[in-house]
């Protein structure tokens, strides 16, 4: 019953915050900040979970542990329908450059630093050191959109090329994030160190590229026929849930499995059009669901976990600068933009969330629930500077 | 054959598939589960293949002829407990949180897809079909059944009254319907016109008042079981309350339903679905409340519930295009999870035990059925071909009845195990049965629209 009524709960609040938070909603700054950037879906889900209310205990999470699955898989597939390659040869190349540079540095930059301190600082065991190190890096390398929805109508126009540099990075850099995170997957903490890495890497991604091909070439025999809208929709949750109760079953990510098959879909289907459709039908309540299962996951019970944070958030906001300055300086077409271009990606949104959720679901225990808890914190320190920093950029530069 | 010809290059791409879908579905069963994680990943993927593979069976057994539920079923069936045993009986527990959804939702849709106008032509027609065919299977069922336990002493265990109960109970059973599968079969076939409107409102008028006749067939028992020594009138107000709390309750979430889509109007498709779902869990919590805390047991009835909000949108608002249309988008996959999983429920072990007996209680509910249906048809003055075929209509049975089988059990637990184990057999073969009857009755009615 209990699992019910959070169920209900969840949806509810997912589903009619989603039409306040974005439809007709008019605040002040600060609380627009937390509004948009759907933080009060995160407290809510603290609320909810076992430090408060503890409706959603952790038997709980475990029966709505299939929708999580699903949840992630449905991010997977709409992250994988952001690579059209036909779409994204429309861009500049140099573009596409300062993306992945820009994903990878940052990822390089968070991950040494979140190492170190974890080996310094933490008491966590070497064997889950690695994934924890690969996790909050992948997280951080990602980049969302809702920074650019503070911006005026007249800054957008003033800087328009900036806009655009901007909106495109912040829509695949986290290519690279997602895929280095899949490496986690390979590597098993509670078997022992060393034990299945590198050793069962290569038999791993083989193991899970196959699985990928399979589902693939399933879904294109799905799709190989015009199907009404409701059939559509049946084989897209169908493959989705499919895709992702394999992908878990496997210890694999369902958000990785999922991106391969969206992005084998959306450029080889003649049906994409109609099957993003049907996944954007529901892309906000997702999103929302997503941060009410976070924030249920996540534990505040030591002060340590608000100075961790701040120290993941700061080498983010490094790691951000110093690859926005070095992508505008390293290729020649980007040297108009300007070097502070790293101010302008602070955002950590829907993408690097649904990478904790995966963490935190696949290696489940003690310590991912802390490293759960510091980063999202450290994601709405992230969503705070943004904004600061996105209004120095844009007085600034461009 | 020639006709088949065209279907062959579909029906490969179709063999494929199912044959890729088990090969995925033997692998993960070879795979060593370890973690929560993992057995949530199992759960997740079975329903995603159930979802799958009843779609594409279904697909192939349309080419033959056969409504898309019966393939569902099948595919239930096959990967059910009793014969893969792909989904095992846990999993189809942990898979109810679905099935009560697709429950309330099917009801939502019936509710909808009754019309005040055509019912109101047809209102005697109708009356005159519930009247007969309860009449006629209650009292074919129990008189049958009765006499031969008693000629035969298939229950040497029983005293007479108590067969006199059982016989009672089976036969009030035996009047159950199933909407949710007709529902589904004239959603398949876009089926629209008189044969189809009784149909569908003789069989949801008796999903209502079956949950009167049991309660009265319950006091019958109990005094012929010397439980009790006359009517409960306490019981029959409560009764009476609860059926209509439920209606009522139904009328005024009808009218939410109207205004969030006269105020609001978009995703009404997930709002709906949500709503089907809060209002079957708000009120099996409700009546759990009223249990625990004041001792009562008001039952409300999710299904009536969501009839009658189904019915109000439909009749009492200018929304019932937009409502029924919302409820189309997702209908497919919720039609296909829950007959699907009502496949993996069906005892095949019952049916086992006491195929025979299932088989003659089939048998004599069908003749019942016939019978009725056919005095109904004269004394309505269907046309000849409705009456012939209208029998047909109405053999599908599926969750209300094992739902009573089970309350039944709880109050007479020395009948349970009898009871229960026929219910089960009996729908296994109306469940399989039925809506292969029902598509040929729409086909020979003339009113399907598309196939």
């Amino acid at each position: 019953m209990k699992v019910t009524f959070a169920l209900l709960i969840i949806i509810f609040l997912a589903f009619s915050g989603y039409h306040l938070t974005f439809r007709h909603f008019r605040l002040p700054l600060f609380a627009r900040i937390f509004y948009l950037t759907g933080t009060e879906f995160l407290v809510l889900g603290l609320l909810l979970g076992p430090q408060f209310l503890n409706l959603v205990d952790a038997e709980t999470q475990k029966g709505l542990a299939p929708l999580t699955a699903l949840l992630l898989g449905w991010i997977g597939l709409l992250f994988g329908f952001q690579f059209e390659i036909k779409m994204l040869r429309r861009f500049p190349l140099e573009f596409f450059f300062g993306a992945v540079f820009e994903g990878l540095m940052t990822l390089a930059l968070v991950f040494i630093g979140v190492y170190l301190t974890l080996a310094i600082c933490v008491d966590i065991p070497d064997s889950f050191m690695m994934v924890v190190a690969i996790t909050l890096a992948a997280a951080g390398g990602c980049t969302a959109q809702t920074g650019l929805a503070f911006l005026s109508p007249d800054q957008m126009a003033t800087r328009q090329n900036t806009v655009k540099l901007l909106r495109f990075i912040s829509s695949i850099d986290g290519l690279i994030p997602l895929l280095v995170f899949g490496l986690c997957f390979f590597y098993h903490p509670l078997t022992g160190p060393g034990e299945s890495w590198p050793g069962g890497l290569w038999p791993g991604i083989l193991t899970s590229l196959g699985a990928s091909f399979g589902l693939l070439l399933l879904f294109t025999l799905f799709i190989s026929h015009r199907r009404f809208q409701q059939e559509l929709i049946l084989v897209v949750i169908g493959m989705t849930m499919l895709t992702s109760g394999l992908a878990s079953s496997l210890n694999f990510s369902p958000l990785l499995t999922n991106f391969f098959v969206g992005f084998w879909i959306v450029n080889l289907s003649r049906d994409k059009e109609r099957i993003y459709q049907i996944l954007m039908t529901v892309e906000k309540p997702t999103y929302l669901l997503l941060l009410v299962f976070l924030g249920v996951c996540v534990r505040f019970d030591s002060i340590g976990l608000v100075l961790l944070a701040l120290v993941y958030c700061l080498y983010r906001v490094f790691g951000k600068f110093l690859a926005g300055f070095l992508v505008t300086r390293l290729n020649t077409e980007l040297r108009k933009y300007p070097g502070q271009l790293g101010f302008g990606l602070l955002a950590q949104g829907g993408l690097s969330l649904a990478i904790l959720l995966d963490f935190q679901q696949a290696f489940s225990s003690r310590i991912s629930t802390a490293v759960i808890s510091f980063a999202i914190l450290a994601v709405i320190y992230n969503e705070f500077l943004s904004y600061y920093f996105l209004e120095r950029l844009f007085k600034k530069g461009g | 054959m020639g006709r088949y010809k065209q279907y062959i290059p579909d029906l490969k791409i179709y063999g494929i598939t199912l044959f890729m879908l088990a090969g995925f579905a033997f692998w993960i069963k070879i795979i060593h589960i370890e973690s929560d994680w993992q057995q949530a990943g199992l759960t997740t993927f079975s329903l995603g293949f159930i979802l799958l593979a009843a779609y594409m069976t279904a697909q192939i057994l349309k080419i033959a002829g056969l409504p898309l539920i019966s393939g569902y079923i099948f595919v239930g069936i096959l990967a059910g407990p009793h014969i893969s045993g792909f989904l095992t009986h846990d999993m189809v527990v942990r898979l109810r949180l679905a099935d009560d959804l697709a429950l309330s939702f099917i009801a939502l849709t019936a509710g909808g897809t009754l019309e005040l106008q055509f019912l109101r032509k047809r209102g005697k027609a109708i009356l005159i079909n519930i009247f007969l065919q309860t009449l006629f299977a209650f009292a074919l069922v129990f008189l049958s059944f009765f006499f031969m336990s008693n000629r035969l002493n298939l229950m040497p265990d029983l005293t007479e009254p108590q067969i006199m109960v059982l016989a009672c109970l089976l036969g009030v059973i035996a009047v159950a319907r199933s909407p949710s599968s007709a529902i589904a079969i004239i959603n398949e076939c876009r089926a629209a016109g008189v044969f189809t409107t009784t149909v569908l409102g003789v069989t949801v008028a008796i999903d209502v008042l079956i949950i009167v006749f049991f309660t009265l067939a319950m006091t019958v028992s109990e005094i012929i079981l010397g439980a009790c020594t006359g009517v409960d009138f306490r019981m029959v107000t409560v009764l009476t309350l609860a059926v209509a709390g439920s209606l009522g309750l139904g009328i005024v979430l009808g009218k939410g339903i109207s205004l969030y889509i006269s105020k609001v109007g978009h995703d009404l498709s997930l709002f709906l679905l949500f709503f089907a779902f809060s209002v079957f869990k708000a009120s099996i919590w409700f009546n759990q409340f009223m249990e625990a805390h004041f001792a009562i047991s008001l039952h409300l009835e999710p299904l009536l519930i969501c009839i009658s909000a189904g019915f109000t949108v439909q009749n009492f608002s200018k929304y019932g295009y937009i409502f029924m249309e919302a409820m189309e988008r997702f209908a497919l996959p919720i039609f296909v999870i829950f007959f699907s999983l009502a496949g993996a429920s069906l005892n095949l072990d019952a049916l086992r035990m006491t195929w025979p007996l299932a088989a003659f209680l089939f048998i004599i509910r069908t003749m019942g059925i016939f019978g009725s249906t056919w005095f109904a048809g004269i004394l309505n003055r269907d046309p000849p071909q409705h009456r012939r075929i209208a029998w047909m209509a109405y053999i599908t049975q599926a969750g209300v009845a094992i739902g009573l089988a089970q309350l039944a059990q709880r109050r007479f637990p020395e009948l349970g195990d009898y009871l229960t184990t026929l219910v089960l057999a009996v729908i296994t073969i109306n469940q399989v049965v039925g809506p292969i009857t029902f598509k040929i009755a729409l086909k020979r009615a003339g009113e399907i629209k598309q196939e």
